[in-house]
C-alpha cells in the first residue's frame, strides 16, 4: 500500500470538503503521520454536528529491542558487568528508563554517551534478557499520534467521541450530541469501502 | 478648526528618524507609536493633510519608506472562537497582522467558551471586554452552515461594528448580525502564504478601512470634544510615569477614546485632572472607566453636542 493512496474528504459542498482536505493534510505532515497511513476517508456533516473517518494504516512496525541498536557484551568479568555499547543515541533515555526500573538506579552507570554498565547477579542470563528488551514501541506513539491527528482535524467543539483501531484499521467519529449508533456504523461502511484492492 | 490629520506608517533605518519627528512635531501631527527593531523603525503618525509633503519628502531622502495607514487610531479586537490549536494561530494572527500592517492596534482574544455549534457561547466579561474596542472581528471556519445558522450566536451583546471571517464566499446580509462578511479566510492549518490567501486578506484589510472610513465620517459628524491623539500628547507630557511602561502599545488610541495601560487605582485622579486647555480638565469632555483589560485605564470621549467644546 503506498502512502496515502486513498485520500477522500466529503461534504455537501464540495468547496468545504477542499478546504477540510487541506487542514486534514497540514495536520497530518504536522504529525509526521503521512507515511504512516495508506488510505483515509473522511465525511462532515455539519448540519448534525458529525465528523467521521476511517483510516487503513500501512502496516505496523516491529518492536525496537536493544539488540536494534546497541552491541551488549561482557563487561568487568570480576565486578559481574555487562556492557552495553549504542550504535544509534536515539533511544538512550527510553532504554536507560528501562534498566533503572528493572535493576535499579545505582546498578546501573552510564560511562559516556555511548556506554552503559549494569551490574547483575546472573550475567548469561541476564545478558540475554538484555539483548531481547523491548525499548521502545513505533506503534504506541503511532496510536497517540494518530489520537492526536483526529482530535485537531476534528471542529473543535465536536467532544463526544467513538474510537477504534483494530490492527491496521482505524475509525474516529466525532459529534457535539449524543453519539448515535448508526453514525458508528456508517463508520465501519466507511472502512469496508475503502478496504478492497 | 483643527487640522485634518492624515495616518502615514514611516519605516526606514533608526539612524537620523528622529529628524521625522522633530518635523512631525513642528507641523503639529502625533506620533502614535513608535516600534524600533533592531536598526529599523516603524513610526506610526498623523499628520496634517496639507504637509504631508514635507514628510514625504523628507522620508525620501532618509532612504525610508512612507504609506498611508489606513487603520491607524483604531483599536480592534480579533476575535477566535477559542484559544486551541483548532483556531489558533492561523489563520487569526495573519488576519490581525495585516490589521496592524494596516496601522490599526489588535487584541487577540479568545472565548472560553466558543467552540462548536449548539453549545458556542461567549460570556459577560468577553462581550463587555469585546465592546470596548473599535471593531470586533470574528475568525470563523470553513463551514457555511456553521456561519449562517450558529456562529452569529457569538455576536450577541455586541454593540460595536461586527466583522466576520470565514472560508465560504457569501454575501454579508446572509451572516444575521454582522456589519461585513469577508470570505476566503476559513480555517487553515498553515501560515498564509498562497497568493491568493494573500489576496483575501489584501481585501480583508481593505474592507475593515471601509468599514473604519465610515466610522470616521460617523464621527465627523457630531465630532469629539477632543481629539484622542491629543490626549495622548497630553498623557506624555503630564504623567511621565507613563515612560515606563513596557507594553507595545502604552496609550492605546481608539476612534473615540484612547486606553491608558496605567493601574486605574493609582493612576485615574490624575488623568481625570489632567489640564488639556485653560480650565478645561479630561473628565470634562471625557468618562475616565476601569478597562476590562488588565486594570487598564479607558478613556471615552465625549461628543461636542454633549459638552458644547471642540479643542
Amino acid at each position: 500500500m503506498e502512502p496515502l493512496e486513498i485520500f477522500k474528504v466529503e461534504t455537501k459542498i464540495p468547496e468545504e470538503a477542499e478546504a477540510y482536505r487541506s487542514i486534514l493534510s497540514d495536520v497530518i505532515s504536522e504529525l509526521g503521520l503521512a507515511n504512516s497511513i495508506g488510505r483515509i476517508y473522511a465525511i462532515i456533516t455539519p448540519e448534525y454536528s458529525l465528523f467521521q473517518m476511517a483510516i487503513i494504516l500501512r502496516g505496523s512496525p516491529p518492536l525496537v529491542k536493544t539488540s536494534d541498536f546497541a552491541d551488549v557484551n561482557i563487561g568487568a568479568v570480576t565486578r559481574n558487568e555487562i556492557q552495553i555499547v549504542l550504535r544509534d543515541e536515539k533511544y538512550l533515555p527510553d532504554l536507560l528508563e528501562k534498566l533503572w526500573v528493572k535493576y535499579g538506579r545505582g546498578k546501573v552507570i552510564q560511562q559516556d554517551r555511548k556506554t552503559i554498565n549494569v551490574n547483575v547477579e546472573n550475567m548469561d542470563t541476564e545478558i540475554e534478557t538484555i539483548k531481547e528488551m523491548a525499548i521502545f514501541d513505533p506503534k504506541r506513539t503511532l496510536l497517540s499520534r494518530l489520537v492526536e491527528m483526529a482530535i485537531r482535524g476534528t471542529p473543535e467543539g465536536f467532544r463526544v467521541r467513538y474510537h477504534s483501531l483494530n490492527s491496521n484499521e482505524f475509525i474516529f467519529v466525532a459529534s457535539e450530541d449524543a453519539m448515535k449508533p448508526e453514525w458508528v456504523q456508517q463508520g465501519h461502511q466507511m472502512l469496508e469501502k475503502i478496504k478492497g484492492g | 478648526m483643527a487640522a485634518v490629520l492624515e495616518p502615514y506608517i514611516y519605516e526606514g533605518g533608526i539612524h537620523r528618524h528622529t529628524l521625522i519627528l522633530e518635523l512631525l512635531e513642528d507641523l503639529g501631527g502625533y506620533l502614535i507609536q513608535k516600534t524600533p527593531a533592531a536598526t529599523e523603525v516603524t513610526l506610526v503618525m498623523l499628520v496634517p493633510r496639507d504637509d504631508v509633503h514635507l514628510i514625504e519628502q523628507l522620508a525620501k531622502d532618509l532612504l525610508g519608506k512612507i504609506s498611508r495607514a489606513p487603520l491607524t487610531g483604531t483599536e480592534i479586537a480579533v476575535v477566535s472562537p477559542t484559544l486551541a490549536s483548532h483556531h489558533l494561530p492561523h489563520s487569526a494572527c495573519d488576519i490581525a497582522e495585516f490589521l496592524r500592517r494596516g496601522g490599526a492596534n489588535t487584541t487577540m482574544i479568545g472565548l472560553a467558551r466558543g467552540m462548536g455549534r449548539r453549545v458556542a457561547l461567549s460570556a459577560d466579561y468577553e462581550r463587555r471586554l469585546i465592546n470596548e474596542h473599535d471593531i470586533a472581528l470574528f475568525s470563523f471556519g470553513t463551514f457555511r452552515d456553521c456561519i449562517i445558522n450558529k456562529k452569529p450566536k457569538l455576536f450577541e451583546g455586541i454593540k460595536i461594528p461586527i466583522v466576520a471571517t470565514g472560508g465560504p464566499d457569501l454575501k454579508t446580509e446572509e451572516v444575521p448580525g454582522a456589519d461585513m462578511y469577508i470570505g476566503n479566510i476559513g480555517r487553515v492549518a498553515h501560515r498564509l502564504r498562497h497568493s491568493d490567501e494573500l489576496e483575501g486578506l489584501d481585501v480583508m484589510s481593505e474592507k475593515v478601512g471601509m468599514i473604519v472610513e465610515k466610522m470616521r465620517e460617523d464621527i465627523a459628524r457630531d465630532p469629539l470634544a477632543v481629539l484622542p491623539a491629543r490626549i495622548m500628547k497630553e498623557v506624555q507630557e503630564q504623567i511621565p510615569e507613563i515612560e515606563s511602561v513596557y507594553t507595545p502599545a502604552p496609550l492605546t488610541l481608539q476612534l473615540d477614546g484612547l486606553r491608558i495601560k496605567l493601574p486605574y487605582a493609582d493612576f485615574h485622579k490624575k488623568v481625570e485632572d489632567m489640564e488639556l486647555q485653560d480650565n478645561i480638565r479630561l473628565r470634562d469632555v471625557a468618562t475616565i472607566t476601569p478597562s476590562k483589560m488588565k486594570n487598564y485605564i479607558l478613556v471615552k470621549v465625549k461628543r461636542k453636542s454633549e459638552v458644547g467644546i471642540e479643542m
